[in-house]
């Protein structure tokens, strides 16, 4: 979706929720289909390279369940590929037009407590630091080691426990940093977004969705 | 126009998807030299007009329906290598996902809607326009383009079915595939496209164009104001109209299923009588959506649901191929058309 038409994040998170639990819970091939061509449009409204990297995984991961369901009846293969296809790919198209402070500000918004945002919203961003310095701790390593290296696993948890307490003292130095920056551990929003006419047509679809399972899809056969 | 699987001999699809082979490599080639990164996803709009216009069946004299093509109109905003390219996208679309044309029949379909047609249009287009300069000639030129490309393809089509039973027959003679002869396909394609489908892919063709080159003549002319925004209300526009194509009942000519070939009733007032053979036991496709319908929807939802299913797969393809290219800086790299 352009800049120009950003959706509310609140909106998002909970429709994008509510899409996938709904397309869990149904029956109905013609629903799932509906949402399927539903997520196709949303998709198309985005960027080329965007489209790529989602796509990238949302076909993969189908396609590994297509050929393990292969077995089954052609009904549930069909209709598990679609499923798990629509739930990868809007899952993944939320992060990709959404930035990650405007997720963690909706979160904040459904009251939920500061300190799972916390955490979330530094793992996030330490899982790409950890692994880059995982990663140079084992070149460190191959450039010095000579020969041939029969204990591998001996190093290996060398690494893990260098990578722990590096990320323990980074976590303490960043806290610190946060304290002095005047962070007391509440997140507050700052900028409070007001709903425009697109965020209401996005309401609608997504109510109309809703209407749509419980008109023909059952959640008990 | 959409020859279905098991109506041609597996060897008449083998000589035209080989036929159409050579083609598309030159296409694709000369798109590639002359397309730029941002003109990429206008072949993707192509693609889901043809796609949307072809999904409008209009009912023909003789209870049969028929439909535009749009190729013509592709060729002249793009290019006839673009279109070529655009209307072959749509088609393998059409028959992977709605079962519209054979997936061994592909191409076949390709030769007459994706080859002639837009070649052809193209090629009358330019003649008469180049001949007459005026804004009147372009306007008479896109009207019997259109017009001549539709008809040769119909033609084309029921020359393509009418060889199946002189070609291939059982001992008994009895036809193994289409079994009509060239003197029965030939008048029920061609006389209801020369009568109505070509009309209306003509009007269809004159009007898109006027409209297009109105809103946002930089997609026909280099350089000029490009507003794609219009161009995506047009497409809008066309969606929600597709449901119109479900007023035409019957089946097209020569696009029966297994189970109504039996009591068709063509060239003479006696039904055919037979399955003949080789359709009996031919290979079938179980698409996702077969005829654009899916059981627990309304038609007309149904409709509509496969459209934008379509227009969005065209615009998700030619926005990943544009990702793929790399951005050349030559703003002055045409298309082939130029």
């Amino acid at each position: 979706m352009n800049q120009k038409y950003q959706i509310h994040p609140v909106l998002k998170v909970i429709f994008t929720f509510s899409l996938v639990i709904l397309l869990s819970f149904s029956h109905n091939f013609a629903f799932v289909m509906t949402i399927l061509v539903y997520t196709l449009f949303s998709l198309s409204l985005m960027k080329g390279n965007q489209i790529l990297a989602i796509l990238k995984i949302s076909l993969w991961v189908s396609l590994f369940t297509f050929i393990i369901l292969l077995p089954s009846n052609k009904y549930s293969s069909v209709m598990i590929t679609v499923k798990v296809f629509t739930t990868v790919t809007t899952i993944n198209m939320l992060p990709h037009s959404t930035k990650w402070s405007s997720i963690t500000g909706a979160f904040k918004f459904f009251n939920i407590p500061d300190i799972f945002i916390l955490v979330l919203d530094i793992a996030i961003k330490y899982i790409v630091m950890l692994g880059n310095h995982a990663l140079q701790l084992i070149w460190a390593l191959k450039l010095r080691s000579i020969g041939k290296n029969r204990d591998k696993y001996q190093s290996l948890s060398g690494i893990a426990g260098n990578l722990f307490i590096k990320s323990v003292e980074m976590s303490k130095e960043m806290y610190s940093a946060m304290e002095c920056r005047g962070f007391n551990g509440k997140y507050i929003t700052l900028e409070k977004k007001r709903l425009s006419m697109v965020d209401l047509l996005y309401m609608l679809i997504h109510i109309g969705i809703v209407i749509l399972f419980f008109y023909i899809g059952k959640i008990v056969e | 126009m959409h020859i279905p699987d098991n109506y041609l001999s597996p060897s008449t699809c083998a000589v035209m998807s080989a036929a159409m082979v050579p083609v598309w490599v030159v296409s694709v080639k000369k798109v590639k030299k002359g397309i730029t990164k941002t003109n990429i996803p206008i072949l993707g709009i192509g693609a889901a007009f043809s796609f949307l216009l072809m999904m409008l069946n209009i009912p023909l004299p003789g209870g049969t329906t028929g439909h535009a093509v749009g190729g013509t109109l592709l060729a002249i905003l793009s290019g006839p290598y673009a279109a070529c390219i655009s209307v072959s996208i749509a088609l393998l679309i059409q028959a992977l996902l709605f079962g519209d044309g054979g997936i061994l029949a592909f191409g076949a379909n390709c030769f007459n809607m994706a080859f002639i047609l837009p070649f052809l249009g193209y090629f009358i287009y330019k003649f008469i326009k180049d001949r007459i300069p005026t804004e009147k000639g372009e306007l008479f030129g896109i009207l019997i383009g259109s017009y001549v490309g539709l008809n040769m393809a119909a033609l084309s089509t029921a020359i393509i079915f009418g060889i199946q039973p002189i070609l291939f027959k059982n001992p008994e003679g009895i036809p193994l595939y289409s079994p009509y002869p060239l003197s029965v396909s030939i008048p029920a394609m061609t006389i209801p496209h020369l009568l109505v489908a070509g009309v209306v892919e003509a009007l269809f063709t004159a009007a898109i164009f006027s409209f297009i080159k109105k809103v946002s003549p930089g997609m026909i002319y280099q350089g000029r104001e490009q507003k794609t925004k219009a161009v995506y209300a047009l497409i809008v526009l066309l969606i929600c109209l597709t449901p119109l194509g479900l007023l035409a009942t019957g089946t097209a000519w020569g696009e029966w299923g297994v189970d109504e070939i039996k009591d068709v009733i063509s060239g003479g007032n006696q039904p055919l009588g037979f399955t003949p053979q080789g359709m009996e036991n031919g290979f079938t496709f179980n698409s996702i959506l077969p005829d654009y319908t899916l059981s627990g929807l309304p038609d007309i939802a149904a409709y509509i649901l496969s459209a934008v299913a379509g227009t969005s797969i065209f615009l998700i393809l030619f926005k990943v191929i544009a990702a793929f290219k790399k951005e050349t800086f030559d703003k002055n790299s045409k298309l082939p058309s130029e």
